[in-house]
C-alpha cells in the first residue's frame, strides 16, 4: 500500500505491514495503473526513498533506475544544470551511479561537517561548487576504472580514489 | 662511582670529542655516550639521579643568600666537574649540609628537568635547544611520561647523531645508531615520533654506512613501481589532489575563450589530474576547445610505452565526453634533457605549463652553463605559456649544512606523517609512507647530482621565479573555494588551506606542507634595431 503524506513531498513504500484501506480511496484504485503519477512522485523523493522504491516489485525496479529520475534528483536544487551536462554524465557511467558514488556521500560528509552529528533527513540545497566537484570526482573515478580493466565500467562500488568519500567522518 | 678507564680530555669542559680517539663500545651501564662527548663522565643508570640532585643544586643555590655562595667562589678547593655526580653532591654538602649526597627519594620527573635548561648553563648547547623546539611539535601527542622521556630522548640522540654525521665523525655516528635502534624499540613505532623516527634512523644509518660520494645509497626503483607508489601517495592524503585540482582551476581559467589549448605536463605518471580539466573543459559554456596534452615522463625500460598507453586512456575519455583531444608522450628521464622543439608548441595556441612537484630536481649542481632550473625556466618563457601551474614542498631541504637539512625535514616529515596517521586504509597508507620513506632517504642520504629532493619554500620560488621573466597569477576565489571543500571531504579535520599573497597553501593544524602558485610569462622585450 501507498500512503501519500499531505504535502505531496515525501513518502514511504512499506509493503510488509498490511494496512487498513483508507477511506476515500476508491478500491480500484491501483497506482502501477498510472505509472505518469508513479513517476511525478518518484520525482520527488529523496536518495533513500528511491533506492528503497526500486525494491518494491519489478515494475517499479525498472522505473526507478530511469536515469532521468536520478537526473532530477541530482540537480533538484541547482539551479539551472549546465548545458551539456547529460552526454557527459551518461557517458562517465549514468546519474543513477553518479548520485550512489559521488553525490551522496559528498552530500552526507558535507551535512555531517556543518551539524556535527547524526544526519537527519533534511532537505538540503547544494551549490554549484559541490555539483562540479562531485562532477570531477565522479570523472577521476571513471577514469581509474578506465586505468584498472579495459572495459566497459560496471558495478556499483566506487574505485579507489573514492573510497575516502565512503569511510565514515572520525571527529 | 669512582674513576673509570675513559680516555676525555679533562682539561676542557667544552663539548668536543674528535681529539680524543674513538671510545670503544660501552655496554649500556656505563658513562653515556653524548655527555662523554661533552666531557663528563656520568654512567647512564645514573642519569636520573644526577639530574636530579643538579635541579635540587638549583633551588638551594637560588634560595641560598648570597654570601654562602660566595663562599663557594672564594674556596681554594674546586671540584673537578667532569665527574658531575659527585661533583654535585659536595656541592650539595657545602651549600646545605642537612642533604646527604647518596640516593634521591622523589621519583620521576628528571627527564622534563634534565632537558628544561634549570641546571646548570654549561650543560646547554644548541643541540639541547633544538631539540626543545621539536617537542614542542610532538607534544600534541598523548603518551605516557615514561614514553615521553624516550621521544625526547630519541629526537635529542637523532640530532646529536645528525651532528656527528656533519663532521665526518662517523664512528660515534654509528654508535649513536645502536642507541637510536634501541630506543626505537622502546617506544611506539605506529604513530608518530617512532615512525617517522624509524625512517630517518634507517635513512642516517644508510649514510654512515655507504658515504654518499662512494656509491649508490638508494636503489632506483622501476618507473612501474614508483608509479604504484605515487598513486597510493594520491589515495591516502589530500596533497596530490589539492595540487590536482587547484592546477586544473587556474588553468582552465586561463584557457577561457581560447579555442585551441596545449597543456604540458612535466610528470605525466598515469595522468589523474587530467580527467577532471577534461571534463571541466567538456563542460564550460560555449563548448569545448581543441586540448592537446604533452606529457614527459621517464622512459620505460620494459619496453611497455606507458606514455602511450596512459594518452590512450585518456583519448578514450576525452572522446566519451566529446571532447577533441591529441597526446603526445616525451619520454625524458630528466626534465632538463627535455628541448622545447620536442613538445612542437604552435604560435596559435594557449599553453600551459604544469609543474607538480618537479621544478626543485632541477636545483642541483649544474653544469657549465649554470643550473639546470635557469635553463627550463628560460626555455618555458620562450614558449610564451598563459600560464606555469607550479606546486611544490613548503620546506627549505636544500641548506648548503647537512644539519640544517636534517632538522628542517624532520620537523616537516613528521607534521606529514601526522597527517597521515588519520588515514586508515590499506594498503595505501602503507605504501603512502613508503613513497614518502624514499624522499626522506634522499634528502638524507644522497648528494650531489643523485639528492633531487631539493624542496624549497615559496618565498624562494618566488625569488626564482620572477627574477627568470614571470609575474604572479592569483589563485582566484573559486580555486580556494573548491580546495576547502575538497579538504571537507577527507576523514581528518587536521587540514588547513591557506591563501599566501595569491598562492594557496594546504596543511596539516596551520604547518604548510605544499603550496600552489601560479605564473604567467613577461615576453621577452625584442631587439629592435631602427635606424635613427
Amino acid at each position: 500500500m501507498v500512503h501519500i503524506l499531505e504535502n505531496g513531498e515525501h513518502f514511504r513504500a512499506d509493503n510488509r505491514e498490511p494496512e487498513p484501506e483508507p477511506e476515500g480511496f476508491g478500491s480500484g484504485f491501483s497506482i502501477n495503473d498510472h505509472l505518469d503519477l508513479l513517476i511525478e512522485v518518484l520525482k520527488r523523493l529523496d536518495g533513500r526513498s528511491l533506492g528503497a522504491a526500486a525494491c518494491v516489485c519489478r515494475q517499479w525496479c525498472a522505473i526507478a533506475r530511469n536515469d532521468s529520475l536520478w537526473e532530477h534528483l541530482c540537480f533538484r536544487h541547482v539551479s539551472p544544470p549546465p548545458v551539456g551536462v547529460r552526454p557527459v554524465v551518461s557517458a562517465l557511467g549514468g546519474y543513477r551511479r553518479l548520485y550512489m558514488v559521488c553525490v551522496r556521500p559528498v552530500l552526507s560528509r558535507l551535512k555531517r561537517r556543518r551539524l556535527g552529528g547524526e544526519s537527519e533527513v533534511v532537505r538540503r540545497v547544494w551549490n554549484q561548487h559541490e555539483v562540479e566537484l562531485s562532477l570531477s570526482l565522479f570523472c577521476v573515478e571513471y577514469y581509474e576504472r578506465l586505468l584498472v580493466g579495459g572495459g566497459r565500467v560496471a558495478g556499483d562500488s566506487p574505485s579507489s580514489s573514492l573510497k575516502f568519500l565512503c569511510m565514515p567522518v572520525n571527529v | 662511582m669512582g674513576p673509570t678507564p675513559y680516555n676525555s680530555s679533562n682539561s676542557s669542559s667544552s663539548a668536543c670529542s674528535s681529539s680524543t680517539k674513538p671510545p670503544p663500545p660501552q655496554p649500556p651501564d656505563q658513562m653515556d655516550h653524548l655527555l662523554a662527548g661533552a666531557g663528563y663522565k656520568v654512567r647512564s643508570n645514573d642519569l636520573t639521579q644526577v639530574a636530579e640532585r643538579l635541579e635540587h643544586l638549583e633551588t638551594v643555590m637560588v634560595k641560598s643568600s648570597p654570601v654562602d655562595i660566595s663562599d663557594i667562589g672564594n674556596d681554594a678547593v674546586y671540584y673537578n666537574p667532569t665527574d658531575l655526580a659527585s661533583w654535585v653532591d659536595s656541592l650539595l654538602t657545602e651549600l646545605n649540609p642537612n642533604v646527604s649526597g647518596s640516593g634521591s627519594g622523589s621519583g620521576s620527573g628528571s627527564g622534563s628537568g634534565f632537558v628544561s635548561g634549570s641546571g646548570p648553563a654549561y650543560v646547554s648547547d644548541p643541540v639541547m635547544n633544538d631539540m626543545n623546539n621539536v617537542y614542542g611539535e610532538f607534544g600534541q601527542q598523548v603518551v605516557t611520561p615514561i614514553e615521553e622521556d624516550v621521544s625526547i630522548r630519541l629526537v635529542h640522540v637523532l640530532m646529536t647523531c645528525a651532528e656527528a654525521v656533519q663532521r665526518g665523525d662517523m664512528s660515534l655516528a654509528g654508535l649513536l645508531i645502536d642507541d637510536l635502534q634501541g630506543l626505537l624499540g622502546r617506544v611506539n613505532s605506529g604513530c608518530g615520533i617512532g615512525k617517522v623516527g624509524s625512517f630517518f634512523v634507517d635513512a642516517l644509518s644508510r649514510r654512515v654506512v655507504n658515504s654518499p660520494q662512494n656509491g649508490v645509497v638508494q636503489v632506483d626503483l622501476s618507473a612501474y613501481e614508483n608509479e604504484i607508489l605515487y598513486h597510493h601517495y594520491y589515495e591516502a592524503c589530500p596533497y596530490l589532489k589539492f595540487a590536482h585540482f587547484t592546477a586544473n582551476q587556474a588553468i582552465l581559467e586561463a584557457f577561457d575563450g581560447q579555442d585551441c589549448v596545449h597543456v604540458i605536463d612535466f610528470n605525466l605518471m598515469q595522468g589523474l589530474q587530467w580527467p577532471a580539466l577534461i571534463q571541466a573543459l567538456a563542460l564550460r559554456p560555449g563548448g569545448p576547445p581543441l586540448l592537446r596534452l604533452t606529457g614527459i615522463g621517464p622512459p620505460s625500460l620494459d619496453g611497455r610505452d606507458s606514455l602511450r598507453e596512459i594518452g590512450l586512456k585518456l583519448a578514450e575519455l576525452a572522446r566519451s565526453v566529446n571532447v577533441r583531444f591529441a597526446f603526445r608522450g616525451v619520454a625524458a628521464s630528466r626534465l632538463d634533457d627535455v628541448k622545447p622543439w620536442m613538445l612542437q608548441v604552435s604560435p596559435k595556441e594557449a599553453v600551459a605549463v604544469n609543474s607538480i612537484m618537479q621544478l626543485h630536481k632541477l636545483l642541483g649542481p649544474g653544469g657549465p652553463r649554470g643550473p639546470p632550473v635557469d635553463l627550463v625556466l628560460d626555455w618555458i618563457r620562450d614558449l610564451n605559456p598563459r600560464i606555469l601551474m607550479v606546486v611544490e614542498q613548503e620546506s627549505n631541504h636544500n641548506q648548503p649544512e647537512f644539519l640544517d637539512r636534517f632538522t628542517e625535514s624532520l620537523y616537516y616529515y613528521s607534521t606529514m606523517f601526522d597527517s597521515l596517521d588519520a588515514c586508515t586504509a590499506q594498503p595505501e597508507k602503507t605504501l603512502a609512507e613508503l613513497y614518502i620513506q624514499r624522499e626522506i632517504c634522499n634528502v638524507v642520504c644522497c648528494e650531489g647530482s643523485a639528492r633531487v629532493e631539493r624542496h624549497e619554500p615559496l618565498v624562494r620560488w618566488r625569488e626564482r621565479l620572477t627574477g627568470a621573466g614571470f609575474a604572479p597569477l592569483h589563485l582566484g576565489s573559486n580555486a580556494f573555494k573548491q580546495a576547502r571543500m575538497l579538504l571537507t571531504l577527507f576523514s581528518a579535520e587536521g587540514y588547513s588551506v591557506e591563501e599566501n599573497e595569491g598562492c594557496l597553501t594546504l596543511g596539516w593544524h596551520s604547518r604548510p606542507l605544499i603550496a600552489a602558485s601560479a605564473w604567467q610569462a613577461i615576453p621577452k622585450p625584442s631587439v629592435v634595431t631602427t635606424g635613427r
